[in-house]
C-alpha cells in the first residue's frame, strides 16, 4: 500500500499541546507510508485539496487523517477521498484532539500518544479493503409519534410536503399539553383558539391517518424501512360509526370517573368525549369504572347511542404500518410534586400544579372558566405562586431548568388579576428567566401592571390555618422570614421525561439521558436528528421546551424527514456484518443474540446450516462477533485482524519472551 | 460389586432392546490395560459384550455427539454426563430426538492421576485390577497395592451435586438423595492466592503446557470442529509460539468460549498430559456466571447460556436508576 497521513493542528487546539511536526517526522516512518504532512485546518477547503493532490502526485491508496473525532468530519474525508478516486473506506482517523490535545498538558507525552494513535490507524488501514454500499428504496410514508403541538406540526408539513403521515397518539384526543392550557404568554391568546384548528386539520388531512388511544408497540426495519406494530387499545365503540354527538356522555350514570383531561380536578363521566373540541371527536369508555364492563349491568349508552356504536366485548388491535421515517413527539409530563415535604405531600386540597390551576382558568374546564379553589369552591383572593417545584433542585434528582415556568407563573398571576380584580398574587422565585422574545417584558408587565409581588426566596413550610395556608418562605433580598396568607398556592411544576419514555426509546434504538430526555445526535448542529438514521425528534421529549421552539422543531423534524424521503434511493453502509460460511458450523449462536433480528439460518448446497446476514437490516453492532467462538462471522471494516492489529501497534507483541509484563 | 453386576446386565439388556435402531451406542471398554478404560462404540451384540460400567470408566461420551449430526445414537451417561448433553441440547448443537440415553446413577469414577500418585511406584503396565466394594486391588509388577476408592476419586465426584442423569431415556441403578455442590479445597486455596501468587502460579504452570490441545479435543462443549480461532491464521489471535503467555492466552479463550457453558465434567483436566488444573478457571468462571446472571450449565432443559442472548438490561445488571 502506498499510505498519506495528514496531521492536522486544528489551528490551535491540537497544536497547543502536541508537536506536529514531530509527528509527522515519526509517521513518515511508519510501514508503508509514503507522504506524510501536516495542516493548520485539514477540514478546510485548502485542507481537503491538499488530501486530494498529495493522493494525485503520490499515487496513494489509503489515507490517515489524524484531527477531531470522527463524529464529525469523518464524513467529510470519506468524500474529499473519495473525490480522489479512492474507496471511502480506504480511510482512517485518529482522533488526537479530544483523545490528546483536549484532554493533556504535557507536550511530550502527547505527542509520543498522537503517534501512537496515527500508527493505530496506520495498521488498521492497511488491512482496509474497498466497501461498496448497497441502495435500497424506501417508503414514502412518515410515523408521528405523539400528537402534542410539536407532533401536530411536524405531522402537517410532513403532509403538506407529500407524504403520507401516521400520527400515533397515547391520549384519546391529540392536542397534548397545549389543549389544556387556558391562554398563551406572551401574547395572552387563547391556546385552543390557535391550537384548535391545526387539530382540526390533523383530521381533515387526507394524507395523514389518526391512530388515537394508541400506542407503538414494536419498531423493526431500518431507515427508510421501518414496520411499525401500534397497538390500538379498545375503546368498546367503534370509532367508525360514532358520530361525537355526545348523549351517551349525557346518559352515562357512572359519574365517577377520573377526568385525567382536567388534570383530575374533578370527576367525569364512564363514557366521555375528553373536551369540545377532541380530535378524533369520538367518544370512549373507561374499563375501570364502567358498570357493564366491571358488573355486567347498565348498558344505557348502547341503548341511547343513536347510531349503534357502542361495543362491550371489543378487544385491543394490534395494526402494522411500513414508514420510512419516525419522528417522536412523545412531550413531557408534570414532576411529582408530592416528593416535596415542605409543600404538604398532598395533605392540602387547595396546594395544586400550575397546570391544575389552567384547567381552573379554562372556560372548558371543571369550573367553567371561575377560580374555585377546590377545598370550598370559594374564589381566593391571595394567590401564592411557587417556582421551581421539581426544577434546577438537585435533592429531588431534577438539576435541569424546566425553561418555560417563569413565562407561565406570570401569565398566571396576570390572568389571576384579570379574573379577580381585587385578588394579591404573590410569586416566590430563584430567578426569572426570560429569554425570548417579549418575554422578559410579559413578566415585568406582571409585576408592575398587574401587581404580582415577587419575592425571591424559597418556601420552607405550607401549614393550615383556619380556612387558609400560611406559605412560610425566605425574601433573601429583603433577608427576612415571611409568611404569606393564602387561599390557594400553586406549585409552578417543572417537567420530566414522558412516562414511557425510556421504554419507547428501547423500541425506536433512541438513547434517553439520566433524566429520560431523548439524547440528540449534535447538541449543536444536530438537534433533531438521532443517532438511528430515520428517527428525528420534536419537541419537548428532548428536553423542557416552550410551544414556540417545539413548534419549531416539529417543522425541523418534518423538514428532515422530507429531505431523506425525497430520495429516491438511500444507501446501506457497508460496515455490516458478513459470515465465512467456510467457518460457520450452523450453531446459530448469532441469530440468537442479533438484536435487530438481522441474521437468518440458511442451508447450503451439502444441507449444512449456514448463518446468513441480511445486509440492509444489519447495523454493524457487533454483537454476532463477539458470539461466534469460531470467528466465522466478522464485522466488514471492523474485523478481528483489524482491530488486533490497532491493538499490536500499542502493545507490540514480544516474541520469545517468558513473562507475563 | 454384585450391584454393579446386575446394572451391567440391566444396561446391557436395554441397548439390547434398541441397538437395531440406534446407529450407535457410546461406552466403555477396558483399554490398553485392566486400569485404563476408553470409549466403546458399540454397533453390535458382539462390540455391547465388552462393555463396562467400572468407576474406572470415565470418559464424557457427549463429547462425540456432534459428531454424529443427523445420526441416531445412544449415549450411556453418568450425571456429569447428562448435564453435558442438555447444555449440548440447549445450544441446538444436538437434537433430542437423535439420542437415546442410558442413565448411569453414579457413585463417582476414579482420578487416574490420584491413583498413579498412590501408588508406590509408577505404575507403566498394571497386570491386573480388582475392585472390591470400597477398595481397588492394583497387581503392578507382580506386586499388589489395595487403594480406599474414596481416596483416588476424581475432584468432580467428590463434590456432585448430580451424581444421577437429569435426563434420561433409561435410568439405571438407585437414585441419590440431594446433594449440595461444595467447592474444592484446592479452588478455594487458589482463589484465596493475591494476584502476583496467582502470575506466578501460571506462570510456572503454562510453561509446562505443552499445546497438544487435548483440553479442547474432549471437551464437549468445544464444537468449532475445524475452525478453532486458536489454530487459525487469519483471525490471527494467537501465534504458534509455546510460550507461557500463548499458552495462557489460548486457556483464556478456551475459557470465555465457555461462559456459562461449562458444565465442569473435567475432561480437560483429566486429558491434561502435563497436569494442569484446569478446572481452577472453569469453577471459577462458573461462579463468576452464577452470581451475575444466576444461570448453571446444563441443569435445565431450554434455559440458554446468558452470554449467547441479546437483552437491552439484563436482569441482574443495573445500569441505570430510573
Amino acid at each position: 500500500m502506498r499510505i498519506g497521513v495528514f496531521i492536522c493542528h486544528c489551528g490551535s487546539n491540537i497544536a497547543g499541546t502536541v508537536d506536529c511536526e514531530s509527528v509527522v517526522e515519526i509517521a513518515a516512518g511508519f510501514p508503508e507510508v509514503v507522504y506524510a504532512t501536516d495542516s493548520m485546518y485539514t477540514c478546510s477547503e485548502p485542507g481537503q485539496e491538499g488530501i486530494i493532490t498529495a493522493i494525485h502526485e503520490h499515487n496513494l491508496d489509503g489515507v490517515v487523517v489524524a484531527s477531531c473525532s470522527p463524529r464529525m468530519h469523518e464524513p467529510t474525508f470519506r468524500r474529499a477521498v473519495e473525490r480522489a478516486g479512492l474507496n471511502r473506506y480506504m480511510f482512517e482517523m485518529a482522533n488526537i484532539r479530544e483523545h490528546v490535545s483536549w484532554i493533556g498538558k504535557d507536550k511530550a507525552h502527547n505527542t509520543n500518544k498522537a503517534a501512537d494513535l496515527v500508527l493505530m490507524a496506520v495498521e488498521k488501514l492497511r488491512r482496509n479493503r474497498p466497501l461498496v454500499a448497497k441502495s435500497f428504496t424506501t417508503v414514502k410514508k412518515v410515523l408521528v409519534i405523539g400528537g402534542g403541538v410539536a407532533g401536530i406540526q411536524a405531522a402537517l408539513d410532513c403532509a403538506d410536503g407529500g407524504l403520507d403521515v401516521v400520527m400515533v397518539e397515547r391520549d384519546q384526543s391529540i392536542g397534548g399539553k397545549m389543549a389544556k392550557l387556558d391562554k398563551t404568554f406572551p401574547t395572552i391568546d387563547c391556546s385552543s383558539c390557535v391550537l384548535g384548528p391545526k387539530m382540526v386539520d390533523i383530521a381533515q388531512h387526507e394524507k395523514i391517518s389518526l391512530y388515537a388511544c394508541s400506542e407503538v408497540e414494536s419498531v423493526s426495519g431500518y431507515v427508510g424501512n421501518f414496520s411499525v406494530t401500534i397497538r390500538r387499545r379498545a375503546t368498546y365503540v367503534d370509532w367508525t360509526k360514532c358520530t361525537g354527538c355526545g348523549v351517551c356522555t349525557e346518559k352515562c350514570p357512572s359519574k365517577r370517573s377520573p377526568d385525567p383531561f382536567n388534570e383530575f380536578l374533578g370527576t367525569t363521566t364512564s363514557i366521555n368525549i375528553p373536551f369540545p373540541q377532541a380530535i378524533p371527536k369520538k367518544a370512549a369508555i373507561n374499563p375501570d369504572t364502567c358498570m357493564k364492563l366491571q358488573k355486567g349491568k347498565c348498558g344505557i349508552c348502547a341503548k341511547v347511542c343513536p347510531v349503534g356504536c357502542i361495543d362491550y366485548e371489543q378487544q385491543d388491535e394490534l395494526v402494522t404500518v411500513e414508514v420510512g421515517a419516525i419522528v417522536v413527539a412523545t412531550g413531557y409530563d408534570l414532576f411529582d410534586w408530592h416528593k416535596y415535604p415542605q409543600y404538604g405531600e398532598g395533605r392540602y386540597p387547595d396546594v395544586i400544579t400550575s397546570l391544575q390551576y389552567e384547567r381552573l382558568l379554562s372556560a372548558s374546564g371543571p369550573t367553567g372558566g371561575h377560580i374555585k379553589r377546590p377545598s370550598d369552591g370559594k374564589e381566593p383572593k391571595n394567590v401564592v405562586f411557587i417556582q421551581c417545584v421539581g426544577s434546577r433542585d438537585r435533592s429531588v434528582d431534577r438539576p435541569y431548568c424546566s425553561g418555560f415556568c417563569c413565562m407561565y407563573t406570570a401569565k398566571q398571576a396576570i390572568l389571576t388579576k384579570d379574573h379577580i380584580p381585587d385578588s394579591q398574587s404573590f410569586v416566590f422565585y430563584m430567578d426569572i428567566r426570560a429569554p425570548g422574545k417579549g418575554y422578559d417584558e410579559f413578566t415585568r408587565r406582571a409585576m408592575e401592571e398587574y401587581g404580582a409581588q415577587y419575592v425571591r426566596g424559597r418556601v420552607a413550610m405550607i401549614y393550615p390555618h383556619g380556612d387558609q395556608l400560611i406559605v412560610r418562605g425566605a425574601d433573601t433580598l429583603a433577608g427576612t422570614q415571611v409568611e404569606v396568607p393564602a387561599d390557594l398556592v400553586v406549585l409552578a411544576t417543572g417537567v420530566e421525561a414522558s412516562q414511557g419514555a425510556v421504554k419507547l426509546g428501547e423500541t425506536l434504538r433512541v438513547v434517553p439521558d439520566q433524566f429520560g430526555f431523548f439524547v440528540e445526535s449534535h447538541p449543536k448542529l444536530k438537534p433533531v436528528e438521532t443517532n438511528t438514521a430515520g428517527v428525528y425528534l420534536a419537541g419537548a421529549c428532548q428536553g423542557p421546551k416552550d410551544i414556540p421552539t417545539s413548534v419549531g422543531q416539529g417543522s425541523a423534524a418534518a423538514a428532515k424527514a422530507l429531505g431523506l424521503l425525497s430520495k429516491e434511493q438511500l444507501e446501506s453502509d457497508p460496515a455490516v456484518s458478513k459470515v465465512n460460511v467456510n467457518r460457520c458450523v450452523g450453531c446459530q449462536k448469532c441469530i440468537d443474540t442479533c438484536p435487530f433480528g438481522a441474521i437468518k439460518a440458511v442451508t447450503d448446497r451439502m444441507g449444512r446450516l449456514k448463518a446468513e446476514v441480511i445486509e440492509t437490516v444489519c447495523q454493524g453492532c457487533g454483537i454476532c462477533t463477539v458470539t461466534c467462538p469460531q470467528g466465522a462471522i466478522q464485522l466488514e471494516h471492523f474485523t478481528d485482524n483489524q482491530i488486533l492489529a490497532e491493538v499490536n501497534a500499542l502493545c507490540p507483541p514480544k516474541m520469545n519472551n517468558v513473562s507475563f509484563e | 460389586m454384585s450391584g454393579e453386576v446386575s446394572q451391567l446386565e440391566e444396561l446391557k439388556a436395554a441397548i439390547r432392546g434398541q441397538l437395531d435402531s440406534l446407529d450407535c451406542v457410546i461406552g466403555w471398554e477396558q483399554g490398553y490395560d485392566p486400569l485404563h478404560a476408553t470409549p466403546l462404540f458399540i454397533r453390535s451384540e458382539a462390540d455391547l459384550e465388552r462393555l463396562t460400567i467400572s468407576p474406572l470408566a470415565v470418559h464424557n461420551p457427549a463429547t462425540y455427539t456432534t459428531g454424529f449430526k443427523g445420526k441416531k445414537i445412544g449415549l450411556v451417561v453418568r450425571g456429569c454426563h447428562s448435564r453435558s448433553v442438555i447444555e449440548l441440547l440447549n445450544e441446538k448443537l444436538i437434537e433430542r430426538d437423535e439420542v437415546v440415553l442410558f442413565g448411569l446413577c453414579c457413585d463417582g469414577v476414579v482420578s487416574q492421576r490420584k491413583i498413579r500418585a498412590a501408588l508406590p511406584a509408577d505404575p507403566g503396565f498394571v497386570e491386573a485390577v480388582e475392585l472390591g466394594k470400597d477398595e481397588l486391588h492394583i497387581t503392578v509388577a507382580g506386586e499388589q497395592a489395595t487403594l480406599k476408592l474414596q481416596e483416588v476419586l476424581a475432584d468432580k465426584c467428590l463434590h456432585c451435586a448430580y451424581p444421577d442423569p437429569l435426563v434420561a431415556d433409561v435410568l439405571i441403578g438407585e437414585k441419590h438423595a440431594p446433594r449440595q455442590a461444595a467447592s474444592p479445597a484446592c479452588q478455594d486455596a487458589f482463589e484465596a492466592l493475591g494476584n502476583e501468587e496467582k502470575l506466578a502460579f501460571w506462570q510456572d504452570t503454562m510453561s509446562r503446557c505443552i499445546r497438544c490441545y487435548a483440553c479442547r479435543n474432549v471437551c464437549p462443549m468445544c464444537v468449532c470442529q475445524d475452525h478453532c480461532i486458536a489454530t487459525s491464521r487469519d483471525h490471527l489471535w494467537m501465534s504458534q509460539e509455546n510460550t507461557p503467555v500463548e499458552n495462557f492466552m489460548f486457556q483464556m479463550i478456551h475459557v470465555s468460549h465457555l461462559t456459562g457453558r461449562c458444565t465442569e465434567c473435567g475432561e480437560c483436566e483429566r486429558a491434561c498430559p502435563v497436569d494442569i488444573p484446569l478446572m481452577l478457571l472453569r469453577r471459577y468462571m462458573n461462579k463468576q456466571v452464577r452470581e451475575v446472571f444466576g444461570h448453571q450449565a446444563g441443569i435445565a432443559l431450554d434455559k440458554t447460556p446468558p452470554l449467547l442472548t441479546f437483552q437491552v438490561e439484563e436482569a441482574r445488571i443495573k445500569e441505570r436508576d430510573w
